[in-house]
């Protein structure tokens, strides 16, 4: 039997601009179950990205739910879900943001160092997660010395670092090249493989056929989940 | 990789405008530093001079300070004598200062006279040869400038003329005396031509005969800290007389100088001012360069709290740069500045303007830390509430 990590129910989100409401989200409803890899693929401006926010905690709903791991993300305080997106949550962005002041170890030590854990774990770990993504030869470069693919991965090493029982990608390959969004795409296959569980919010279509599940969206409704 | 180190790399991001800014926060705080340097270096210069010799008291004619007018008190050496035999006191003083001549190698010279008691003196250090005996009345003492003037080195004679009769242009008394020293006078001037001689000699070149006068007489107590009821008690002894502590004095000083001070106040406000908004605009336009970064992180869970600790610390790291570069820059501009001040006339060269305690300068190191953390608060606030979701779809667009 599988176990829901994450319940969405009836998720909207209005916007207000120039006096009037942008209806963002207009009902938006998802289980993920451990393990899954789940795609939410849709036009630009569709809400796709707007419902990876609220179900990663970085915005709350206008109105709706969301539960992660059986706890209400309303019912959080700001801190607590802070620290629930720091222990429980990993996030890949499209413009992978990375701090280009300090090393591809670094960037992936600092969630962890956020968390608490001590030096020789966290640099341990870091190296460990740059080798899973093939890095380990780059740990010692500034981010600003890595090309775009390399930058993603070290996000994802960076997203993986406190072990989250939730990934969440927006546009994972939005900047990247065809071949390099391709060496993203296998590596989040390898990653739902060893067992983490993605979200992942994408137009690219072949990064969406990857998924084991692809919810489509439409003017901030999902039009269609289809396994 | 530890928070401060995080920091600098991210002042290190531009180079050239973080440079600017200490630049600016240096010249800013080397402003501040010469203030406090100012405000209260005058008074522990002035105190520190007064107490050079270790006289803590003075006492002069009624309603004058000492040296402050021409007037003169009478019976110096009755006074002197009744000193001297009070038990608390270690030693005592009378001094004359006059107006005398000195003939040069090719005209007379205008001099500056202390007639002295040289057993109880506080106005002078020996450079070269040799003290005035108590009853030597055939020596002199000699400024380098007077020896100078003169043309006269240790053991030459020189010829001194008072009571110069302007028409003439000759003295009714001249006197040849032996330089027996040269000498630097506490309280002289830069350049200042000045003499001394025992007391009876300078007051026959002053007066013309042996008038019992003085303008100031100074009062060594035993112990320093028995000074003020010393003085307190000459003051009943001496209804006749100023007795001052060296604490009336600077106290007497401090209200003449109470512009110097205001000045130093308002222009070391201004300076921390300027520090604060250079230190925040900065900050504030770095934060908001960086805010995809910030709001990543914040995405990513790193707390409010850790955002506000790495501005404030970016903020105390260049407030501390540009603080260690400003003391260096402000002690040279005070010596700088110093010596440009004290060589206005009628000032003592030992005197300084810019002093610097280590009290007032920890004071507003402190004041300037504090200021600087403080400048980094807005951006901190900036940083820690920008808005996560709507930063990042900007971000994206």
């Amino acid at each position: 039997m599988t176990s829901s990590i994450l319940i969405a129910r009836d998720l909207h989100k209005d916007y207000p601009m120039n006096g009037a409401a942008v209806h963002a989200l207009r009902g938006a409803s998802l289980d993920v179950q451990a393990g899954e890899y789940v795609a939410i693929a849709g036009p630009s401006g569709s809400g796709k990205s707007t419902l990876l926010q609220l179900i990663g905690g970085i915005d709350t709903p206008s109105s709706g739910s969301v539960e992660l791991l059986g706890t209400r993300l309303d019912a959080l305080s700001d801190r607590e879900l802070t620290r629930l997106r720091l222990t429980r949550m990993g996030f890949v962005f499209q413009r992978f943001h990375l701090l280009p002041v300090l090393t591809a170890r670094e960037n992936v030590e600092l969630p962890m160092a956020e968390a608490g854990i001590g030096r020789r774990e966290r640099r341990d770990r870091a190296l460990e997660l740059l080798a899973y993504v093939s890095l380990e030869h780059r740990a010692g470069h500034r981010a600003t010395q890595l090309s775009g693919g390399e930058m993603q991965r070290v996000a994802i090493a960076r997203a993986l670092a406190n072990q989250p029982a939730l990934l969440l990608a927006d546009e994972p390959t939005g900047e990247l090249d065809a071949a390099t969004g391709t060496e993203i795409l296998s590596l989040f296959r390898r990653l739902n493989q060893d067992g983490t569980t993605l979200v992942v919010v994408t137009h690219d279509e072949q990064l969406a056929a990857e998924a084991g599940r692809v919810i489509h969206m439409l003017d901030g409704r999902i039009r269609e989940a289809r396994p | 990789m530890n928070d401060w180190i995080w920091s600098i790399k991210s002042l290190a991001r531009r180079r050239l405008r973080t440079l600017l800014a200490v630049l600016g926060i240096a010249i800013s705080a080397a402003l501040l530093f010469d203030m406090v340097m100012l405000s209260g270096g005058i008074e522990k210069s002035f105190a520190d001079l007064l107490t050079a010799k270790g006289y803590q008291i003075r006492l002069s004619p009624k309603g004058t300070l000492p040296f402050d007018t021409e007037a003169t008190l009478p019976a110096a050496n009755s006074i002197i004598r009744q000193l001297r035999q009070d038990p608390a006191i270690a030693a005592a003083g009378a001094v004359l200062g006059t107006s005398l001549y000195g003939r040069g190698p090719d005209s007379l010279v205008t001099l500056f006279g202390y007639g002295i008691q040289p057993e109880g003196q506080g106005l002078y250090w020996l450079q070269a040869g040799s003290d005035l005996a108590p009853s030597d009345t055939n020596g002199v003492l000699l400024s380098s400038a007077a020896a100078g003037l003169l043309g006269a080195e240790v053991g030459d004679t020189v010829r001194m003329v008072g009571r110069l009769d302007p028409q003439v242009i000759t003295g009714s008394v001249d006197r040849k005396l032996a330089v027996r020293g040269l000498v630097r006078w506490a309280y002289d001037y830069r350049g200042q031509p000045s003499v001394g001689t025992v007391l009876p000699v300078m007051q026959a070149l002053a007066y013309g005969n042996r008038e019992d006068r003085a303008s100031l007489i100074l009062v060594k107590a035993k112990e320093d800290r028995h000074a003020p009821a010393l003085a307190a008690a000459l003051r009943t002894r001496f209804p006749d007389l100023e007795v001052y502590s060296v604490a009336d004095l600077v106290a007497v000083f401090k209200q003449r100088l109470v512009y110097f001070r205001q000045l130093s106040y308002v222009l070391g406000t201004m300076s921390l001012i300027v520090s604060v908004l250079l230190i925040s605009t900065l900050l504030t336009i770095t934060v908001n360069e960086r805010l995809g970064e910030i709001v990543t992180l914040r995405a990513i869970g790193v707390a409010r709290s850790t955002i506000v600790r790495q501005v404030l610390i970016e903020s105390a790291v260049l407030t501390v740069v540009g603080g260690v570069a400003g003391l260096i820059l402000g002690l040279g501009t005070a010596r700088y500045l110093d010596s440009i001040l004290t060589s206005f006339p009628g000032l003592p060269a030992a005197f300084s303007f810019f002093v610097p305690r280590r009290e007032s300068v920890s004071t507003a190191a402190v004041v300037l830390l504090s200021a600087g953390c403080l400048a980094g608060l807005y951006p901190a606030w900036v940083a820690a509430r920008a808005p996560i979701a709507a930063t990042l779809r900007s971000e994206a667009t």
